[in-house]
């Protein structure tokens, strides 16, 4: 059976003056996937990360998502940024209540009458239904990161790019962020999560990039058959 | 000694009558400087923010010129300015000298430097993640803008009363491309420079309380807008 991606890249390049972060790297998104991005501290992660959020631009490279054909990269990126949500390490709340946060990334593109019964099932999805008007600026680090995934949620992304989602966070917030994340998966979306703990990640990923000097070192696959999903194939493994 | 507190109760007098020509001064000062920050805010803030948030060929340059603006003297404006706008000046056409136009002109020249040097550090200071959040939740560049200017809005408030009372004191632009003319152009500080040196020091007194009542007001409010600021951060 042919594999369903969600996206795909190819020869992605990206430097830094005149270091290179990030070469000729290629990989796929099979749809509904999740994908950890490991790495050591300036292995290209959150730079990849920020390029597929369309934050930076590479210096060159190929993009093909979905349904469409290859295409040179800023030519998809509009398509990309509507496609692709990205949440920083420490997400951002900007200044008001939570309610405030969520109705934002609601923009003016649903109606004000539709909007209500979205925010009601996204503050249920994080289970922060009584937070609702609490200045998200008060928030834990793991209140904020539920909200910053329910905020994303709201955008129905296809992919979610996460940087170490659960960095800095204690055992019962990171099972909470660990719970929201599989209930995203189960829905269909797919997730790429940048981490320097796989082992948090173990019952939810099931496809593996590892990241040195700027290359796709290595690829693991099917690191939990029983999570997964029937379209998993991918990856090219001769630049490694 | 005597003569002082004469003066002094003389000004009280002047500003709780009511005095027409003292508010109309007052009326001036508050009418001139207000234009000028109005008309300034909006492209300073512009320049500030592409200061802050892009990278272009000569931005490190421009940051520096911007800063030196800062401590130019009023007078150096004013007499730029005069050049300029003069009989004989490339602008003179424009008949704007000795106009209250004239004097706005020159306290634009004077507010910019202050809300684009003071806008840019709030907004190169500001967290970068506001305007990427902004962004990757689908907000155009105009909507992360405002997202933008909305978190860093203490900072920007302080760049703008800073500026406010800088061009709301200032004697020097005013004076030359003003003119001085009474119920015209004549504005707090040209009016104290005038009233002193003829030695009526009752209405110099009383603007000159205005003034410092006005100095009291804006730092207490830059103080509370400063406050807010770290609070939120």
């Amino acid at each position: 059976m042919k594999p369903e991606y969600h996206l795909q890249v190819s020869q992605l390049c990206k430097s830094h003056g005149r270091r290179l972060i990030l070469n000729e790297v290629e990989f796929s998104l099979p749809k509904g996937s999740c994908t950890l991005l490991t790495g050591e501290n300036g292995a290209g992660k959150t730079t990849l990360l920020r390029i597929l959020a369309s934050l930076e631009k590479p210096d060159r490279g190929r993009l093909r998502l979905a349904e469409q054909s290859w295409q040179p990269w800023r030519k998809a990126r509009r398509m990309l940024q509507q496609r692709v949500m990205y949440l920083h390490q420490h997400p951002y709340m900007f200044d008001g209540t939570v309610e405030y946060n969520l109705r934002f990334a609601l923009g003016s593109r649903v109606p004000q009458r539709d909007a209500e019964p979205l925010i009601e099932k996204a503050l249920r999805l994080i289970g922060m239904e009584s937070f609702r008007k609490t200045s998200a600026r008060t928030l834990s680090g793991g209140e904020r990161q539920r909200v910053a995934l329910a905020r994303a949620w709201l955008r129905s992304p296809q992919v979610m790019l996460l940087d170490e989602p659960t960095a800095n966070l204690d055992y019962e917030s990171r099972q909470r962020t660990l719970e929201l994340l599989q209930r995203l998966r189960n829905d269909g979306m797919t997730l790429v999560i940048a981490s320097h703990d796989p082992l948090h990640f173990e019952g939810l990923t099931e496809q593996r990039l590892h990241l040195q000097a700027g290359r796709v070192e290595a690829v693991e696959l099917n690191m939990n058959p029983a999570t997964q999903p029937a379209n998993v194939i991918l990856m090219r493994r001769d630049y490694a | 000694m005597s003569a002082l507190l004469e003066a002094t109760e003389k000004a009280l007098e002047l500003l709780i009558s009511g005095d027409e020509a003292l508010w109309q001064i007052i009326a001036i000062s508050f009418k001139v400087s207000g234009s000028a920050i109005l008309i300034a805010t909006p492209p300073a803030l512009l320049i500030a923010f592409a200061l802050a948030y892009l990278r272009f060929p000569g931005r490190r340059v421009l940051v520096s010129l911007f800063s030196t603006l800062l401590s130019v003297p009023a007078v150096v404006v004013g007499l730029t300015l005069y050049l300029l706008l003069s009989n004989r000046g490339p602008l003179g056409d424009w008949r704007l000298l000795f106009t209250q136009s004239a004097m706005v002109v020159g306290q634009i020249a004077l507010a910019f430097p202050i809300l684009v040097a003071m806008g840019h550090a709030a907004l190169q200071s500001a967290d970068k993640r506001a305007w990427e959040t902004a962004r990757t939740l689908g907000a155009s560049p105009l909507r992360a803008f405002f997202v933008v200017i909305r978190e860093t809005r203490f900072g920007l408030l302080a760049a703008l009363l800073a500026a406010y009372g800088r061009i709301i004191a200032e004697v020097g632009a005013s004076m030359m491309l003003g003119g001085n003319i009474l119920n015209y152009t004549r504005n707090i500080p040209t009016a104290i420079a005038l009233e002193t040196s003829k030695g009526e020091f009752a209405q110099g007194i009383a603007l000159g309380a205005i003034l410092l009542l006005l100095a009291f007001t804006l730092n207490g409010l830059l103080h509370y807008v400063q406050g807010k600021g770290v609070q939120m951060s």
